[in-house]
């Protein structure tokens, strides 16, 4: 048609034609009757469809896949709890990334805390945090929180290079003085009052921070300063292989292979467990009821320790003020190691906290005893024995009767539970938001937190706690 | 008409039917109250009263036709029922926890002086337990195989282990959602006893519940779980086969959602459809009679001595009643006898 052309060039002319005019053009260049005045396009009215044709158009509508038949489930970190300190590692909470946000003080639930690697080890500080990864890359620890007394190394600030970082606000690698850093692993760290030890598989054991007590195994200085202090000390004089260090307050406890115990750091509670109330600034092999027990786990964080045989026998040393060892014991320090006559049956896990202590035994049952918030409600606040926290609190009923607890963890005045389907259950005292469960209260009774994963490992600190989970899928 | 009447004070209290899908629970309601009073009035039979009434009729008498009155017999038409009408008109029926369209099962009815049982019954807050069947692969607007179609997803990545590991985390927040909404200071000794016997649970109305749930059968793309829960809606049972798909990274759609527990009352004290009648459901009101009773009695008393109290209704009875609370689906037969 002649008006086809005048399409083309541009719309003013277009709009020029009168309407019937117009009218012709629309049906003439396109076919289908569309409603007068309207341009319809490619759209096609709506009509009822047949059920053929709807179960037609659902076989063909494509399939997605989110997840491969293969898929991997992805690890990840979760933290909360008091974030003053930087012990989190996410620095929007001390340092908000807006003017008009307010730094946040508390992290009452979990959240997520992106690394860069897969994390194997965590541990938690007075403050302060340690995380590791059983790499060969360079950058195997990381660490967050507070750093006044080098208990995270040596964190070189960007604006003056010859000073440190007193707080580290994100995880920060921590270089270590490795002699084959490309191929050593670290395998475990763990985090005292200001201290922090780091195993690692064929190079011994690093030690870094306070030493005011002889605790990173060296000689004490008089007068050092240990803010910006770039000393690692290697541990290697042990009679074997480390397979396990365990921070207290201010002591350090070794465990080789062969089931030995090692200690050093300060020993005025009698933690140390060498038979004296004085410091000791190299670690010496202990004694006592442990001396040719095949020692498999050792725990402390406070003043006073436990030790498993590999038999599932109970050892215990160091602080008995609030009735650790009162069972075997009127003294409230006990400086060698004692062995514990409980009739819990046969002891799989143990954990020691400031106050309290806790034991898992095989069936999965926990038992706990000292001091404070103990988990079996507001009215046992102290008991020298130890009692069974009973397991429906802990996720069994009819429907899964075969869920019991794996693994246990203290904190300073808390505790944290891990059951065999990998869920976290916490209970104590909730400083600063340390439980997770989003409330400020104290918790009298095992509580479950949600976290959106499962629940491989728990460490506690303080006021903060780290978890490292599996993803579901 | 004396049958008839005992036949309706015996109509009075609790008993269940089998719902079947596809049908509203109100057209159950009427049928259920159509049957009924079809029965009740055909107990009765008409008995027609004779009168004896003079009545003017012609007679041959001697000057041709007379007007005389003569005695006959009549029936009296007053109580006759094509006259009145049927005896019974209307039955008092009311419904427990309904059930929608798309879903079946026991569906809990109350029958005359039944009715004021269904408030305590409500305010027991009894749990309920159904058998959901889904299909992974597709997704859906109304979250069931017979709406529009949103998604297709693959799901061969899907496994039991992967399922029911979802199925833990979905029961273990919904157990601290109990304790939360049950509105008990936690700080309290009570508290942790309750905690610790598994008797915990709102008394109030509160979002619905999932108190156990565990999967059945697998077979991909088919499952089935069974889901005891408390305030819930089908619909809402419906969203958590949505929501279980989402979690596993992939869809379902739910394809049937059937009650199999209703507090008490289980599969087998539903009445079918072909037991619709009135000696079956007298029957059926007998023998839930004091269940009923004790557990009311039980709530109430509980209730008024403590104030509100938070104590799981169903594992006080269990003892004494072998009720069916927490137990699985396949034992449900054994306890009930």
């Amino acid at each position: 048609m002649a008006l086809a052309p005048l399409l083309l060039a541009g719309s003013r002319r277009w709009k020029r034609l009168p309407g019937a005019q117009r009218e012709l053009l629309l049906r003439g260049l396109w076919g289908a009757p569309p409603l007068p005045g309207l341009v319809r396009g490619f759209a096609q009215q709506a009509r009822p469809r047949g059920s053929r044709e709807a179960r037609e158009a659902e076989d063909s509508a494509p399939v997605f896949q989110y997840v491969g038949q293969r898929a991997k489930r992805k690890e990840r970190l979760f933290v909360w709890g008091f974030c003053h300190a930087g012990a989190l590692g996410i620095p929007s909470f001390v340092k908000p990334d807006a003017g008009w946000k307010k730094p946040r003080r508390i992290q009452p639930t979990p959240y997520r805390l992106e690394t860069a690697e897969k994390i194997s080890s965590a541990a938690c500080g007075y403050g302060f945090t340690l995380i590791s990864s059983k790499t060969t890359d360079i950058t195997k620890v990381w660490g967050m929180g507070l750093n006044k007394d080098s208990q995270l190394g040596f964190q070189r600030s960007r604006k003056d290079r010859t000073k440190g970082y007193e707080y580290v606000l994100e995880p920060s690698p921590i270089p270590l003085p490795l002699d084959n850093p490309q191929k050593t692993r670290v395998l475990q760290v763990s985090c005292g009052r200001a201290h922090s030890l780091i195993l690692t598989d064929e190079e011994g054991v690093f030690s870094m921070g306070n030493n005011s007590y002889g605790q990173c195994g060296r000689k004490v200085t008089e007068d050092e300063i240990y803010s910006e202090s770039h000393i690692i000390h290697r541990l290697q004089e042990f009679d074997g292989r480390v397979v396990q260090v365990v921070c207290g307050q201010d002591h350090s406890l070794f465990r080789t292979e062969k089931g030995e115990v090692y200690s050093c750091g300060w020993g005025a509670d009698g933690q140390t467990g060498l038979g004296h109330y004085n410091i000791t600034s190299a670690p010496t092999k202990l004694g006592g009821d442990i001396a040719g027990v095949n020692i498999v786990q050792v725990a402390s964080y406070g003043d006073s320790c436990l030790a498993v045989s590999n038999e599932g026998d109970l050892f215990g040393w160091g602080n008995s003020e609030y009735l650790q060892l009162a069972s075997i014991t009127e003294t409230t320090q006990v400086n060698v190691p004692r062995y514990l006559p409980f009739k819990v049956g046969k002891i799989k896990d143990a954990a020691c906290g400031g106050t309290g202590n806790a034991v898992v035994n095989e069936e999965g049952n926990v038992f706990v005893w000292g001091y404070g918030i103990l988990g079996k409600g507001p009215n046992l606040m102290e008991t020298a024995t130890p009692e069974m926290i009973p397991p429906t609190l802990f996720g069994l009923s009819d429907f899964s009767p075969d869920t019991h607890v794996s693994c246990i963890r203290c904190g300073i005045s808390q505790f944290a539970a891990v059951n065999n389907r990998g869920e976290l259950f916490v209970w104590g005292k909730n400083i600063r938001g340390c439980l997770g469960i989003g409330r400020m209260e104290d918790q009298y009774f095992p509580w479950r937190v949600t976290i959106p994963g499962e629940v491989v490992d728990v460490a506690c600190g303080i006021d903060h706690m780290v978890t490292l989970v599996k993803s579901f899928i | 008409m004396a049958v008839a009447r005992a036949a309706r004070s015996g109509l009075n209290g609790l008993f269940a039917v089998y719902k079947p899908p596809g049908v509203a629970w109100f057209r159950v309601r009427d049928t259920v109250e159509t049957l009924l009073l079809k029965e009740l009035n055909s107990l009765e039979q008409p008995v027609v009263q004779q009168q004896v009434r003079f009545v003017p009729t012609t007679v041959e008498g001697n000057a041709g036709k007379e007007l005389t009155l003569v005695a006959t017999q009549l029936p009296v038409l007053a109580a006759h029922p094509l006259v009145r009408g049927p005896k019974f008109t209307s039955l008092k029926i009311g419904a427990g926890h309904r059930l929608d369209t798309k879903s079946s099962g026991v569906f809990v009815l109350a029958v005359g002086h039944g009715n004021k049982l269904l408030i305590d019954l409500y305010n027991a807050h009894l749990t309920r337990a159904y058998t959901v069947r889904g299909l992974f692969g597709k997704a859906t607007d109304d979250f069931s195989d017979t709406g529009r179609l949103i998604e297709k997803t693959t799901f061969d990545h899907v496994t039991r282990d992967k399922l029911e590991r979802i199925l833990a985390v979905i029961q273990g927040s919904n157990h601290k959602a109990l304790l939360t909404y049950s509105n008990i200071d936690l700080k309290t000794q009570e508290a942790y006893e309750l905690a610790v016997e598994g008797l915990i649970r709102p008394m109030e109305k509160s979002p619905p519940l999932i108190t156990a749930i565990r999967c059945l059968q697998f077979a991909p793309p088919e499952f089935q779980l069974e889901i005891q829960c408390l305030h819930e809606t089908q619909q809402y049972l419906r969203k958590i086969v949505h929501e279980i798909g989402l979690e596993l990274k992939s869809t379902a759609v739910c394809t049937q959602v059937r009650r199999i527990r209703d507090g008490f009352f289980t599969l087998d004290n539903a009445l079918l459809r072909t037991h619709w009648n009135l000696q079956n459901i007298q029957n059926s009101i007998q023998e839930s009679k004091i269940k009923v009773k004790l557990e009311l009695q039980r709530s109430l008393g509980y209730q008024s001595r403590s104030g509100k109290r938070h104590t799981d209704m169903d594992q006080v009875a269990e003892s004494e009643l072998q009720s069916t609370e927490g137990t699985f689906a396949s034992n449900l037969t054994d306890k009930m006898r």
